[in-house]
């Protein structure tokens, strides 16, 4: 399917418009925070998979940094930021009341036209974006499945960031769920033979995911990271290899077929 | 001092050469694309668009492929790329000029390559076209600038820290053009005023400054260089002091030749003091990357920066800076 699929969907609305959006609510969970911001614009348009690109507050930075659209709740927009460097603990520590730059959406959706199985599978932070797709695929009435990885316990409390009926973790250290990696919990599972796999996390986590799929005789999508400075398309500063040559991971992506990508 | 203006009183249109710009900020090619911001906007971004002219990213004879991932990463006040000057080659770039044609600013385009002969094909190619085009297919491409400082192309030293090397592609081009002809002038050599004077004395009509700063940066983890090509041109406000020295110095060497500053400029006294550095127009990069909404932001502090000051226009700045 592949190429021509994603590229249709490439075509999901996208905004470079910033807006100036309210924290509403604020969660902490292990390393991860949770946010809503009341952003009537950028909720309307969005589809999961879909990013936005973030002002750090204060003036000290120069690029925003991209973050995953979370969840979707009427005009609230929601975000998951895990604290990595100077940057994202800025914006993993903002509290209600205090107001960020955001603008988007950006970036291709994940494609859920006439899924009715999915398989969601993420490693770390990467599970952010995989929140909104299982609540549009469960509207949308298809049996949703995730399995998430995490490395430690810090990380590993994130899993109560989450809600999918369905929801099987794996920690590396064994603190929460398996003991082992979402590849271990992959094992495990009975995939019937339609299912959609969607994948996010560390590259190591994608071709891994990747080559079972294929083994699977399944089809997927899997959701790429990159270095940023747009973010939307202009400065070609966010490519990846792909077989279909260098593609912009903030355009063309995030969202990309699972066998198209080479991580 | 002189007595502040009101904000009407500011009259932003100068003249580049011979380009009647609405206000003196133009972006700093490879930092905003024209279309990729169409698709992205509610209104006519054409009819809208906020720069007072376009420089579109540098475009080369043959397409490029650029160089591999990662291509940026921000520094200490400011960003480094490696990009590698991607793009489709000027066949391609020709025969995609349709799609934005309804732009109404004028138009400057970025011409790269490594050899006289291959800068000289891109504005052959272009002038080729332009000459038979029917007018509502093309835009108004009123100039060329002559990119021979992009720090991140494999392939020996930059053309432009050659004096020399400079000449002989502006002699080239000029042969081809009789449209106004900017040099985009590196910063990295140590004396900027010889490459400015050979660009001229070959035919350049002004000179665009400055391009990036050949610049490194490792990896944290792993402490190996971090951008796929190990090298990449460093921007934004760390430069900023440097860009406005070195655009003073050319300003004060070759009076009178137009000048395009750039380097660092966030903010609307930002591009006031490269004015006040000797440039007519201002170049805006990076800060393109804070936002959408950077360019009319600038351009409106811009004027309150010159009605506070009492200069009627930025002509009545330009200047002020350099040595009686
Ligand atoms: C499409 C996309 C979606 C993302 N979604 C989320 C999310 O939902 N939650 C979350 O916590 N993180 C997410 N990330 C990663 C997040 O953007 C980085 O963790 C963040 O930019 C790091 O910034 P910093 O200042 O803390 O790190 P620093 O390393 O100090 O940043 C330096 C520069 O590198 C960039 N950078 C560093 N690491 C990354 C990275 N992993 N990916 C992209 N750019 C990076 C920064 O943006 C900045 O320009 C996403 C990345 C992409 C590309
Ligand atoms: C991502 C990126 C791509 C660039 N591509 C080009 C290019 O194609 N041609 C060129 O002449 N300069 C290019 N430049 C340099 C800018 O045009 C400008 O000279 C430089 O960034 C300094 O201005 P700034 O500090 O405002 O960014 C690029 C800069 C960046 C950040
Ligand atoms: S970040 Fe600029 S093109 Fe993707």
């Amino acid at each position: 399917m592949t190429a021509k699929a994603v590229d249709d969907h490439a075509h999901s609305e996208q905004w470079a418009e910033t807006s100036h959006c309210r924290v509403s609510a604020v969660r902490r969970f292990g390393a991860f925070t949770a946010f809503e911001l009341v952003a009537p614009r950028i909720a309307g348009k969005a589809a999961p998979g879909q990013f936005v690109m973030v002002t750090v507050p204060g003036g000290g930075f120069l690029l925003r940094r991209p973050l995953s659209m979370f969840t979707v709740h009427g005009d609230r927009a929601g975000l998951l930021v895990e604290a990595r460097g100077a940057g994202s603990e800025r914006l993993a520590g903002l509290e209600v009341g205090e107001t960020v730059d955001l603008a988007g959406p950006l970036g291709s959706a994940f494609p859920t036209k006439g899924v009715t199985n999915a398989l969601l599978v993420g490693g770390g932070i990467g599970c952010a974006p995989l929140q909104y797709l299982a609540d549009e695929l469960v509207t949308a009435g298809a049996n949703v499945t995730a399995a998430f990885g995490f490395r430690d316990f810090r990380a590993a409390r994130a899993a109560g960031a989450f809600a999918v009926e369905r929801l099987w973790v794996a920690s590396e250290d064994g603190a929460v769920g398996r003991r082992g990696t979402v590849m271990d919990v992959l094992a495990e599972l009975d995939a019937p033979p339609n299912t959609v796999v969607y994948a996010c996390g560390p590259a190591a986590m994608i071709g891994a995911v990747q080559r079972w799929t294929l083994e699977q005789g399944l089809r997927g999508y899997a959701s790429l990271e990159a270095h940023m400075a747009c973010g939307s398309g202009s400065c070609r500063g966010c490519v990846v290899d792909t077989t279909r040559g260098k593609l912009r991971v903030c355009s063309e992506g995030p969202v990309f077929a699972l066998d198209e990508v080479r991580p | 001092m002189t007595p502040p203006l009101e904000l009407e009183q500011v009259m932003l249109a100068v003249e580049l050469g011979p380009l009647r710009l609405e206000h003196p900020l133009v972006d700093a090619s490879g930092t905003f694309d024209l279309l990729e911001y169409a698709r992205r906007y509610r209104g006519d971004f054409f009819a809208d668009f906020p720069y007072a002219a376009y420089v579109p990213k540098t475009v080369t004879a043959d397409a490029r492929t650029g160089n591999p991932p990662p291509r940026v990463t921000e520094t200490p006040s400011g960003m480094i790329n490696g990009i590698g000057l991607e793009n489709p080659g000027i066949d391609a770039w020709i025969g995609g000029l349709s799609e934005w044609a309804a732009l109404r600013r004028p138009v400057i385009v970025s011409v790269g390559g490594n050899s006289p002969d291959q800068y000289a094909a891109v504005v052959r190619a272009l002038e080729t076209h332009l000459a038979s085009a029917f007018a509502a297919t093309v835009p108004r491409l009123e100039g060329f600038e002559l990119n021979v400082s992009c720090p991140n192309v494999a392939g020996g030293p930059q053309i432009g820290a050659d004096p020399a090397a400079t000449a002989a592609v502006v002699g080239a081009c000029r042969a081809e053009t009789t449209r106004f002809l900017l040099v985009k002038l590196t910063p990295n050599v140590s004396d900027v005023t010889l490459a400015a004077r050979a660009a001229v004395e070959a035919g350049a009509d002004g000179l665009s400054l400055v391009n990036t700063f050949k610049a490194m940066v490792l990896d944290r983890e792993t402490l190996r260089p971090f951008l796929g090509n190990r090298t990449g041109g460093l921007c934004g406000p760390a430069i900023k002091p440097i860009a406005l020295r070195m655009v003073a110095e050319v300003a004060q060497a070759l009076p009178g030749v137009p000048l395009v500053g750039m380097g660092g400029v966030i903010s609307g006294l930002d591009a006031l003091e490269f004015i006040a550095c000797g440039a007519t127009a201002v170049g805006v990069g990076a800060a393109n990357f804070t936002g959408f909404e950077a360019p009319s932001r600038i351009v409106a502090e811009l004027r309150a920066e010159l009605a506070a000051r009492g200069f009627a226009s930025p002509a009545a700045a330009r200047g002020i800076a350099l040595d009686a």
